[in-house]
């Protein structure tokens, strides 16, 4: 009955760009409004669409850079104005247009003298440049210069370790948030009880992606969240199937782990520490080492994982059997004979 | 020569000046007048003769260069070459010698010794000369006391008792009647009696015993001389002992110097020559008798203001370095006298460069030197943070140091502002703590007038008939003393209507008081409203709303900005930034005209007059703070450029502006306590856009040695019982390849020290394996250079030094890129500090009406208490400016132009951004400044209007990264056995008495016990501790007290008390006694 009322008294949910300007290369504006929403349910809308904007949209970005013979990301090259920092900050803020899944290269081979730019870099297929005038280097001198490159999308920002990589290769604290700005505000109109209200979304991105599709995006991932909710609550039966399919046949630890993990409801296994299950000194370095402090990280593994720890053995998979057999109640016993 | 030539334009000075022209006066003067006094030497039987020339002595250009000497740990100087005559007999020989070397000063004020930049300080001393003082003793009664004071910062007291006897006393020694003093200086009874103006007081007083005393000039010497060195029992008179007077008090106490002569004759009204520099019978009488007529009231009842500038003089660089020439002739002289004798002995035929050559002799000059700047307090390491840093270290003024005061016994009214401070030394530039007052920073328009050591300020000068004469406003420098007999008409209100200057009444100063007084009576004014103040505190905008505690802070942590990957003008400056920058010459200004052939990050070539000169770029070095150096060409290739345009860049300057910050977007709320104490919230964004990015540089260094048994350390890859894993960076050579990355632990130069193989030394299971596999173990100890706890990053530098094969030094340098996180400290300019609380996603930050996400989120209650209003100021100012593009530089004290004119000012720019920019919510009028933001989480409006703004906020080279430490074991102090103090040390933390309070409130009895025990200082308890831990044991509990307690117990019985427990049998009443 309400669900009726509600499609009555309101036209079907409308959403429609009020205004696109491009005011630069690296700067888009798109307003749109939705509308009509009841009561309360712009700001439900507004703030989830901008956090999600904010936080959730993917951008494509160089992530690594190698140059021919540098001996570190801080020295300088003979005949460029820029040194290889300056290099690596500027790469930093190109942006890139793309929907490619991985990682793919891209290089940059120029002769100076000359300034380059975006322009100069050589993109697989599936990328493109979004302000070719974005400064990289400014070669004084006629040398040949070369950069290779990663190209990757992700979304947030890596700040990676800067691990050796024998290559030469540098990474680059690459920023995928192709959204520089939404805002939302919220108009209520109507009167007495028919009042109803238009959201207002202001979106400016830096140019990777219309305000229009990161729109589209964002609300794709938005709903992409709750999508779990939708589907019906899993069984304990199906997933236990579910991981016996992973499972050899020929092992039933997997089995009896999950089946103690089900049948111990009475006691939290997050509370019993593996330091309580009186292993040998062995057996418990080797758990904690894998970071498992509880029973219940203990059960949450298979097999396999266990096995894959450092100098994790056959016998110790027994020991722990059997102190789990031991310490636990009768009736996962009982259970567990039955198997 | 250095001085600037427009002197009646009210320029800025150069900021370093002060330190180049005291350079100056020591290369120009100050060696001339030391090479004077170098006497003739001769040998016992005058045959030989050696004699130095002042004039035409000269200075070679240093033979390596400036960067060269820093990268290879040399002393930039330059060699000293002086004309010289050897009298040999008959034959007269005159040859131009070189006797050392002298540091030499570079383009930054500052010397480079060993390769590290030093710089020496102003000192600022009492003036020498005589200083009255009258004061109440306890009972009431004034006493009066003229303190003579020697150049060399000795004093003497005299002093009139209440019996009206006249007593001197020498360093706070016994007191000696000052007949016995005048005599022993020379003069006899008549004399004394003849040159005083009040003879029946010096008749009166002594007595028959004292008569006999002064009767020769032996005997008073030698009374003299007993009192003064405090020696009883009998004395003869000799030579030896006159000498030892001469030396200890004549010379010490009694040397005046040119400057004390001056004040002395000043003072007391006397003619005695300048070229006497030495403290005379007559001044000592002269002294007395203006004693006598404070004590009766005919003279002048004047007290000496011993803290006014006027009675201070500054040793600059020249001064203490002229000392060190002075010390180094002396030297000198002793060596050549020495190889006279022995040329006299072998019979050789010496030139004059040969008696100076020795090699002992040639390296006296440098070795004197090194040793003043490497121990001398004043001589500092150059503070190289930021380039204000650079600029504002050499206009320190110091009054600690030798002949100075100290911080612990500094009393408060020296280390207090004083009238004559203004315009002079800056009222709020002064360190924080111990000595806090003792050293100050000079004003920026103040002068040092080296002759006589004086700090001069300008005035303009408006008296009416030089008014009427020439039409354009004369610049006088005033000195302290000069400054009291003028009335100075402070800079406010002035630039209001010049028209009608006649009527108008003006707050003036005259004689330390403020008055108001018509325009007519004033002869100077101030001509700048900065003139008060020193660099850092003429950077801070809106000065006047500030505290002076907190404009104090602000001017120190602006010295304390580490410079930033990409840096930022401030969006509201004060206009000095410019110059500051400048003058820290981290930046490369084109000496002259020319063209730019190409630039590289390497070097820019330029095309001048035909020539083409190769200027060299700096290129991420380290600084003495650890910060990064780099500069940066902003020429484009084939411009002509002009004199003293910028070609390059350096760290922290933009546009040849000082750029010590960033324009962040701030807000004044509380949000969930995470700016709770002066913590900051800020927003992720200022991480991944490398808005707070620094680089920070470490030198790390070994040497290798020789040991005792003589065989050499090696330097190799081959390290045994080492992990694979950490030897991963090593090049063949041993030592860490350049650009790799390196982590906590990892090697960077591997070192073996080879032990000797004895069969006792072998470790346990050496022996074993030798038994069973044959297998030889190594017979040498590891002891590479591992990179410490905290430090990561890349290799960007190795640089080896050998001076002689078996001394190599290994120096890695090694660069961290360091974005802001999560304890950095932060600060504005307005004294406003905190450390990083939280980082948030931008899109849980509050956000603006527009939907800009805050980027710091600051306490509001940081302000009121604080009294740093500025801060709102720049704040809503810099919010205006960065929506109009505009860029603000305000001068201080903009009030005496309208009344709230700041206010003003600030809400029109408002006002008018809002227009421009058609945002209503940048100016509300009911709520000017302030806007209602959103909360990112919920979206939720805050209940009130918030206090936005762009703020140049600093992030200050107090990192955590660098403060951030734990202890697990580690070194105990050997007296009280408690771990020892400081992260360097590895130290623990301490556990003091409030936090014993706060576990003592929890009941946690096991933890504290554990605390003060077996972690702390309980020797046994420490020792079982581990074996109780890997066997599984219980952990023992003792009940002997700690080794702490027990050192208690020991000084108490040093002061003869026992403390001790026994324990009384309850049968038998039989007393055990324990040893604590």
């Amino acid at each position: 009955m309400v669900r009726e009322e509600v499609a009555g008294s309101t036209q079907t949910l409308q959403w429609k760009c009020v205004e696109s300007r491009v005011d630069s290369k690296r700067l888009y504006y798109g307003r749109f409004i939705l509308s009509p929403l009841r009561k309360g349910q712009a700001d439900t809308v507004g703030i989830a669409l901008r956090r999600a904007l904010l936080g959730e949209i993917e951008g494509t970005c160089i992530t690594r850079a190698k140059f021919g013979s540098v001996p570190h990301e801080y020295s300088t090259i003979a005949g460029i104005e820029e040194s290889v920092q300056e290099i690596l900050l500027n790469l930093k803020e190109i942006v890139l247009r793309s929907n490619l899944y991985g990682v793919r290269d891209a290089s940059i081979c120029v002769k100076g003298p000359r300034y380059i730019t975006a322009q100069d870099i050589i993109l697989p297929p599936s990328v493109e440049i979004v302000d070719t005038a974005q400064p990289i280097a400014n070669l004084t001198e006629p040398i040949d210069f070369c950069i290779d490159l990663q190209i990757k999308r992700d979304r947030g920002y890596q700040t990676e370790l800067r691990k050796n990589y024998q290559d030469g290769s540098y990474p680059i604290d690459a920023v995928s948030m192709p959204v520089r700005n939404v805002n939302y505000s919220i108009f209520s109109c109507g009167n007495g009880n028919e009042k109803h209200e238009i959201l207002f979304l202001e979106i400016w991105t830096n140019g990777s992606l219309t305000p229009k599709e990161a729109l589209y995006e964002a609300s794709r991932n938005l709903i992409d969240l709750f999508l779990p909710f939708l589907h019906a609550e899993e069984e304990g039966a199906s997933f236990e199937e579910n991981k016996n399919r992973f499972t050899p046949p020929l092992f039933t630890f997997q089995k009896r782990l999950t089946n103690l993990k089900k049948n111990k409801k009475g006691i939290p296994l997050n509370c019993i520490f593996i330091d309580q299950l009186e292993l040998t000194s062995r057996t418990y370095n080797c758990l904690k080492r894998a970071n498992i402090h509880t029973l219940l990280d203990l059960l949450s593994k298979t097999e396999e994982d266990l096995l894959r720890i450092d100098s994790f053995r056959m016998e110790d998979r027994k020991h722990i059997w059997d102190t789990l057999e031991k310490h636990l109640p009768i009736d996962l016993l009982k259970n567990k004979l039955s198997f | 020569m250095l001085r600037n030539g427009n002197e009646g334009m009210s320029t800025i000075p150069g900021f370093s000046q002060i330190q180049f022209e005291g350079f100056c006066r020591f290369i120009n003067q100050a060696l001339a007048e030391e090479l004077d006094k170098f006497p003739t030497i001769k040998d016992p039987d005058h045959e030989i003769a050696f004699q130095l020339f002042a004039k035409g002595y000269q200075l070679l250009e240093p033979s390596i260069k400036e960067r060269d000497a820093v990268y290879e740990s040399l002393t930039y100087s330059s060699e000293l070459y002086v004309s010289a005559r050897l009298i040999f007999g008959f034959d007269v020989q005159k040859q131009t010698i070189s006797i050392g070397n002298i540091p030499i000063m570079n383009s930054l004020g500052t010397f480079i010794i060993n390769g590290i930049y030093r710089i020496v300080i102003n000192q600022i001393l009492l003036s020498p000369g005589i200083y009255y003082r009258s004061e109440l003793d306890h009972k009431g009664i004034s006493i009066y006391t003229g303190t003579i004071i020697s150049d060399w910062g000795g004093r003497s007291e005299l002093a009139i008792d209440k019996k009206e006897r006249i007593w001197a006393r020498v360093s706070r020694k016994q007191k000696i009647s000052i007949l016995v003093l005048s005599s022993a200086m020379g003069s006899n009874l008549r004399e004394i009696l003849d040159n005083v103006s009040y003879p029946e007081i010096f008749l009166s007083f002594p007595n028959a015993k004292e008569k006999k005393r002064i009767e020769s000039k032996e005997k008073a010497i030698l009374e003299f001389y007993q009192q003064f060195a405090c020696v009883g029992g009998d004395l003869v008179f000799s030579e030896s002992l006159c000498e030892e007077l001469q030396k200890k008090f004549f010379q010490q106490k009694c040397e005046l110097g040119r400057i004390g002569r001056r004040n002395m004759n000043r003072r007391l009204n006397l003619d005695i020559p300048q070229n006497n520099t030495f403290l005379l019978p007559r001044d000592v009488l002269a002294a007395t008798d203006h004693l006598i007529g404070m004590k009766f009231g005919t003279g002048i009842l004047d007290d000496d203001d011993m803290n006014h500038l006027k009675n201070k003089r500054i040793r600059s660089v020249a001064d203490l370095l002229q000392d060190q020439f002075g010390l180094a002739l002396g030297r000198l002289q002793h060596a050549v006298q020495k190889t006279i004798r022995r040329v006299f002995i072998r019979q050789s035929k010496p030139t004059p460069q040969t008696l100076v050559t020795p090699t002992s002799t040639s390296i006296l000059l440098i070795t004197t030197y090194e040793t003043f700047f490497g121990t001398y307090p004043l001589s500092q390491v150059f503070d190289q943070t930021n380039p204000l840093t650079q600029t504002v270290h050499g206009r320190k003024v110091s009054c600690l140091g030798p002949g100075g005061l100290t911080g612990r016994t500094a009393s408060f009214r020296s280390r207090d502002i004083h009238p004559s401070h203004y315009g002079r030394i800056c009222p709020i530039d002064t360190s924080e703590g111990i000595n806090v007052g003792l050293t100050g920073s000079l004003a920026i328009h103040a002068r040092i007038d080296h002759l006589w050591g004086s700090i001069e300020s300008p005035f303009y000068e408006i008296s009416a008939e030089k008014a009427k004469e020439k039409k354009e406003r004369q610049v006088v420098y005033l000195s302290p003393n000069r400054d009291e007999y003028y009335m100075i008409a402070a800079g406010n209100s002035l630039s209001l209507n010049q028209g009608i200057q006649e009527e108008q009444v003006v707050p003036a100063r005259y004689r330390q008081e403020f008055l108001t007084i018509a325009w007519e009576q004033i002869h100077v004014r101030s001509i700048f409203p900065f003139q008060y103040f020193s660099i850092g505190g003429s950077l801070i905008p809106f000065i006047e709303h500030n505290d002076a505690n907190r404009a104090l802070m602000s001017s120190n942590m602006q010295r304390q900005a580490v410079p930033l990957s990409r840096s930022e003008k401030c969006i509201v400056g004060t206009g000095l930034e410019r110059q500051t920058a400048l003058d820290s010459r981290v930046s490369i200004i084109a000496e002259r005209e020319g063209k730019i052939i190409s630039t590289d990050s390497h070097k820019i070539l330029l095309s001048s007059s035909g020539k083409t000169i190769s200027i060299p770029l700096v290129n991420h070095r380290r600084s003495n703070k650890n910060t990064c150096m780099h500069q940066k060409p902003r020429v484009p290739r084939g411009k002509s450029i002009k004199k003293g345009q910028i070609l390059a860049e350096g760290a922290a300057t933009v546009g040849g502006e000082l750029a010590l910050g960033k324009n962040v977007l701030v807000a004044y709320m509380p949000w969930e306590g995470y700016n709770f104490e002066d913590a900051v919230l800020i927003s992720e964004r200022l991480v991944y856009e490398d808005i707070y990015t620094s680089f920070h540089i470490r030198k790390y260094e070994i040497q290798t040695d020789t040991t005792s048994q003589g065989s050499a350390e090696k330097i190799t890859k081959e390290i045994p019982h080492l992990e694979e894993h950490l030897l991963r960076n090593l090049d063949r050579n041993g030592v860490v390849r350049l650009g790799s990355w390196v982590e906590t632990g990892d090697i960077l130069v591997g070192k073996l020290t080879p032990q000797i193989a004895s069969e006792s030394s072998y470790i346990a299971e050496a022996g074993l394996l030798r038994a069973i596999f044959g297998l030889e173990v190594s017979t040498s100890k590891e002891t590479s250079l591992k990179l410490p706890i905290g430090g990561r990053g890349r290799v960007i530098d190795v640089k080896w030094i050998q001076r002689d094969p078996l001394d190599i030094m290994v120096r890695v340098y090694i660069l961290q890129k360091r974005e802001i996180k999560v304890g950095d400290k932060v600060a504005g300019r307005h004294g406003n500090k905190g450390i990083i609380s939280k980082i948030l996603p931008r899109q849980d930050m509050p956000y603006l009406q527009d939907g800009t996400p805050v980027d710091m989120v600051f306490n509001p209650l940081g302000v009121p208490s604080r009294m740093n209003v500025g801060q709102i100021f720049e704040s809503s100012l810099g919010l205006a400016g960065d929506l109009l593009k505009k860029h603000y530089r305000i001068a201080p004290f903009d009030e005496r132009y309208e009344q709230e004119a700041s206010r003003k000012l600030v809400f029109s720019e408002l006002y008018e951004a809002s227009k421009e920019t058609k945002n209503p919510w940048v100016f509300e009028p009911e709520y000017p400044g302030k806007s209602r933001i959103f909360d990112g989480r919920t979206g939720d409006p805050f209940e009130q209007p918030v206090l936005i703004g762009k703020s140049y906020i600093l992030k200050l080279i107090h990192q955590v990264d660098e403060k951030i430490h734990g202890r697990s074991t580690g070194p105990y102090s050997l007296v009280t056995q408690q771990p020892v103090r400081g992260r360097a040390k590895q130290g623990g933390q301490r556990v003091g008495e409030m936090e014993v309070w706060a576990l003592e409130g929890f009941g946690v009895a096991h933890i504290l016990q554990e605390i003060l025990t077996y972690k702390s200082d309980h020797l046994i308890a420490r020792q079982e501790i581990l074996n109780a831990t890997i066997w599984g044991k219980r952990i023992p509990n003792h009940e002997d007290p700690p080794e702490s307690f027990r050192v208690l117990v020991r000084e108490l019985r040093s002061l003869a008390l026992e403390l001790n427990h026994f324990l009384v049998s309850e049968k038998n009443f039989q007393v055990n006694r324990e040893e604590v």
